[in-house]
């Protein structure tokens, strides 16, 4: 109960400039009326509230996010810094355009090799003493990629910032990929990945990627024995080489910062001499068009089956993607879901279901997932059918689209609390290109989304017609269930 | 909700405090029915955490009843008088907020995080359900159920388990209150009746046995108005007796071998009973801690996991495996769990890690590792209050372990105070093999079950 007075300046930056504050001041003051009013009520008989019903709470609050002050270095390096001096730490991401879609065809899971091995050895220090490092700064640093972006993340207390961006500078520029941490990586790689390949959710996971992205670079998840055995000094120092360049990265900060010119001439002096160098045209991009097809990722002795229900579906820039995100939770986006509550609570069929909507740079899937017993498999496959089908059938209702837009918009507010939790969405911003007003605007738009317009998208993307149904389980056991749906193509 | 504090497991370590850098608002007060509460606001961002913690947990269990503390945290989510079962869940989830229950050795907790215009819904869930819980026989049968399935999900059915959380407390403590299954035995479970339900709500849910927390996006004079509409009125019980911990004198060492027939690595819990709670020793046994696992450059992982490459992976904490350095309460150990490579045997894992803490003993600290081990306890304790949840767990934990929430702004002042001629002491004191117990956890075949 706490937007009591009209916090225009919620937040920790200055108001925002322009016409929206107007519309702010409005929804504000009346959260305020009704809040006196209730207080009042409180304070008149605080014996007697009526406590069968749930309490009338205010609308959510507005919520302005720090200023984000975004510039470039003159060798093309992007710099964003937000000011967050609760704290005395520091976060950061380096992000590069140079994701697992930038790796070889023969080589899946080189940009992950990268991520990882970047914080292994330099030309100036050894694996040890990077550690010694970071930890003496209060720190921690790791290196990660994703189908779009690789990304080197750290943090450190505040005091310390020269150092973490001196650190950070050598590991960006400098790795020297010594030949007894590559073939640790090897070994562990190879090992975790025979562990992914032994989870059913996992081959589901990797399956319906191919299936979805076809023989695009998005078509696949993980590594191969084959290329992880590959890996060797010269091919991980040329992906470095070609895609880890100034001009193809961006270095976000957020904690309690120095002066701002004083961040950027830190900055410019560990990373100001770095090379730009021209780019590799990204990988050509043709997706398969979505059609029904069922594959069954044969997995003996697996007593259940996971099921992915799903297609292609579009990018965050699309009009579609904010109509489709929130049909999306409806469906199947948390404990008030739909799917939750008929696949899980009312038939009991499985523990989890849900469903999701990812998006990468240059296109998304969207897919239905649940885990249920052999037995129970040909009920729960119709059910999640018609689910999928009742979206596109029917307009949502207005206290159930009202639920979901709160329930979005909670979960927004609550991804804020902490640096991390900052510094990440801002850094999905920069890796899927969205423009700089995306994190402003994302709860009135995501507030805006009508019924009829979820209805559009769902019966362009949600509805099953053209889904890939993919299938981990027991070929023997579940074989001739799933053939009551159509043509089944066994995967090992 | 379905969690005891074995969850915890992988989550002990430093949970510290630094007056120097930042400073918590604290408003701290009591409601004549004995309702402890701790207010912190911060507005930066509109988020609320409420928090309840009850001074009650697996060691107030009585004998033939292991398990029960567990088996009522399943019981406050099946209803209350006005937000019947699922109230809870459809109420936070759909407003994008969190939810969830743990039960501990020595106290039970319950929480939301929501945007900060429900601050009033929280209470009044947490209120109905302290003041009028739905105690009945088709609800303690289902939960009875559930916790059955929770217990072979994370625990039957998980290597390393069942040791840890059946066997590892009964070489540490000698009283039974300790030494008891905190997760408890199908047997146990299923002669809980109404009655018992009934009487430990009676007991132990009762406001004075209780402190509210909450931390985040509130004014605190509305959230006193608050909380005084939906708590005031709930009746205050006699205050329960607390169990009596002590253990007997005289620890004798020993080791025990578990055989796991679903382990594949072998795995290693060493552990010596601890320093009383905020007790010099306990801030050096702290730093000890730090010195041996914070960090990638911490000495076990680069003598041990670089090293002598013996070690696979490891955690330790004061007050392994259900508490850590804020949450321990007397008596606890410190101890220290490792999967290692099979070639190697048990007694010479026990070997090296008593050779690290020969070093401790033998060899003060030298000033810049020590000063590495600071920085990074301030830094993760830094890290931890980030979030408005753990702010509140640790105020709940320093307002009723030790009577003083302020205690968040300047603990870790003396965490950090630690020298090394009081580590050397420490670890000459409590980590000896005089006072050790080894708990041996070897893959078996799978037809020894």
């Amino acid at each position: 109960m706490t937007p009591a007075d009209c916090r225009i300046h919620r937040g920790r930056g200055p108001a925002m400039a322009g016409p929206s504050i107007v519309a702010r001041r409005g929804r504000a003051c009346q959260a305020r009326a009704s809040v006196l009013l209730l207080f009042a009520a409180l304070a008149l008989s605080a014996q007697t509230v009526d406590r069968t019903k749930p309490p009338q709470t205010p609308p959510i609050p507005s919520y302005k996010l720090p200023p984000v002050a975004e510039s470039k270095l003159p060798n093309g390096l992007g710099v964003v810094l937000v000011e967050d001096a609760r704290f005395p730490l520091v976060t950061l991401r380096l992000t590069f355009q140079a994701g697992s879609k930038f790796d070889p065809p023969d080589m899946p899971g080189l940009a992950e090799a990268v991520a990882t091995l970047l914080d292994e050895g330099t030309k100036t220090r050894t694996s040890q003493q990077i550690s010694d490092e970071i930890d003496r700064i209060g720190g921690s640093i790791g290196g990660s990629a994703g189908a779009d972006s690789l990304a080197i993340s750290a943090n450190a207390l505040s005091e310390h910032l020269p150092r973490l961006l001196a650190l950070i500078a050598d590991v960006a520029m400098n790795s020297t990929f010594p030949l007894e941490e590559v073939e640790l990586y090897k070994k562990n790689r190879t090992e975790s990945l025979r562990q992914q390949h032994s989870e059913p959710g996992f081959l589901a996971e990797e399956k319906f990627a191919s299936v979805v992205f076809g023989r695009t670079p998005y078509g696949h998840i993980a590594p191969t024995e084959a290329a992880i055995a590959k890996l060797d000094v010269k091919n991980l120092a040329a992906f470095r080489d070609s895609r880890l360049v100034p001009n193809n990265a961006t270095l976000l900060l957020i904690g309690k910062l120095p002066a701002k010119d004083e961040v950027l001439k830190l900055i410019a002096q560990h990373f100001g001499a770095w090379k730009e160098k021209p780019l590799p045209s990204p990988p050509a991009m043709q997706f398969p068009a979505p059609s029904r097809q069922i594959v069954l990722v044969d997995r003996p002795g697996s007593v259940q089956a996971d099921i992915h229900v799903g297609r292609l579906a579009p990018t965050r820039l699309s009009p579609e993607f904010f109509p489709l995100m929130v049909g999306n939770a409806v469906l199947g986006g948390g404990a008030n879901s739909r799917m939750f509550k008929n696949i899980r609570e009312k038939e009991g069929f499985a523990y989890d279901a849900h469903s999701q909507y990812d998006t990468h740079r240059d296109s998304g899937d969207f897919q239905a997932v649940t885990e249920v017993r052999n037995e129970v498999l040909e009920p729960a496959l119709k059910a999640v059918l018609a689910e999928l089908d009742g979206m596109a059938a029917k307009p949502v209702g207005n206290e159930e689209l009202t639920g979901v837009k709160n329930y979005i918009s909670g979960l927004y507010l609550l991804r804020l609390e902490t640096q991390e939790g900052v510094i990440t969405q801002l850094t999905t911003v920069k890796a899927l290109g969205l423009p700089d007003s995306y994190l402003e605007t994302y709860v009135t738009r995501v507030r805006s989304v009508e019924p009829d317009q979820i209805q559009a998208v769902a019966r362009k993307y949600i509805a099953p017609a053209q889904d890939a149904i993919v299938v981990v389980g027991d070929a023997s056991k579940i074989g001739d269930v799933l053939k009551k749906f159509g043509t089944v193509t066994v995967a090992k | 909700m379905k969690r005891i504090a074995a969850c915890c497991l992988f989550l002990c370590g430093a949970f510290l405090a630094r007056g120097a850098d930042v400073t918590f608002p604290i408003e701290s007060y009591q409601l004549p029915n004995g309702l402890r509460v701790v207010l912190s606001p911060d507005n930066a961002v509109p988020v609320v955490t409420v928090y309840i913690l009850y001074n009650v947990g697996a060691r107030s269990e009585e004998k033939g009843h292991t398990g029960f503390a567990h088996l009522f945290e399943h019981m406050m989510f099946e209803g209350s008088a006005n937000a019947p079962k699922g109230t809870h869940f459809a109420m936070v989830e759909s407003n994008g907020g969190v939810l969830n229950g743990s039960t501990h050795p020595d106290f039970t907790d319950y929480f939301e995080v929501l945007p900060s215009n429900k601050l009033a819904t929280a209470l009044w869930l947490e209120s109905d359900r302290m003041r009028s819980l739905a105690i009945n026989d088709e609800n303690l049968k289902n939960q009875k159920e559930a916790v059955k399935q929770e217990r072979r999900l994370s625990f039957d059915n998980q290597p390393y388990a069942t040791a840890i959380v059946d066997v590892w407390p009964t070489l540490m403590y000698r009283n039974w209150q300790s030494s008891h299954s905190l997760i408890g035995s199908f047997e146990d479970l299923n002669n809980s009746s109404v009655e018992d339900v009934a009487k430990f709500f009676k007991t132990y849910y009762a406001p004075d046995n209780a402190a509210l927390v909450i931390v985040g996006d509130i004014r605190v004079p509305e959230a006193k108005k608050l909380i005084e509409t939906y708590f005031a009125d709930i009746p205050s019980q006699p205050l329960p007796r607390r169990p009596n911990l002590a253990e007997p004198a005289g620890f004798e060492p020993h080791t025990q071998v578990y055989k796991d027939p679903l382990a594949q690595v072998p795995g290693i819990v060493i552990g010596y009973p601890g320093p009383m709670r905020r007790s010099p020793e306990y801030y050096a046994l702290n730093m000890i801690d730090a010195i041996l696992t914070a960090g990638d450059s911490a000495r076990i992982r680069q003598d041990l996991v670089k090293g002598k490459q013996s070690v696979v992976q490891y955690e330790a904490a004061l007050g392994w495996p259900f508490a850590g350095t804020l949450d321990y309460r007397d008596p606890e150990p410190y101890a220290l769990y490792l999967l290692y490579y099979p070639k190697f045997k048990p007694e010479e894992i026990v070997a090296q890690v008593q050779e690290e803490i020969a070093r401790l003993q033998d060899h003060p600290i030298d000033a810049a590792e020590l000063d590495r081990v600071k920085a990074q306890l301030r830094a993760s304790h830094l890290k931890d209050l980030e979030s408005s949840l753990n702010r509140a767990r640790a105020l709940a934990q320093y307002a009723v372990t030790d009577g003083d929430p302020h205690l968040i702004n300047t603990e870790l002042d003396k965490m950090l105070a630690v020298t090394p001629a009081e580590i050397q002491a420490a670890a000459r004191k409590y980590l000896t093999p005089q006072r050790r117990a080894i708990l041996e956890i070897q893959p078996a075949p799978k037809e020894t079950k």
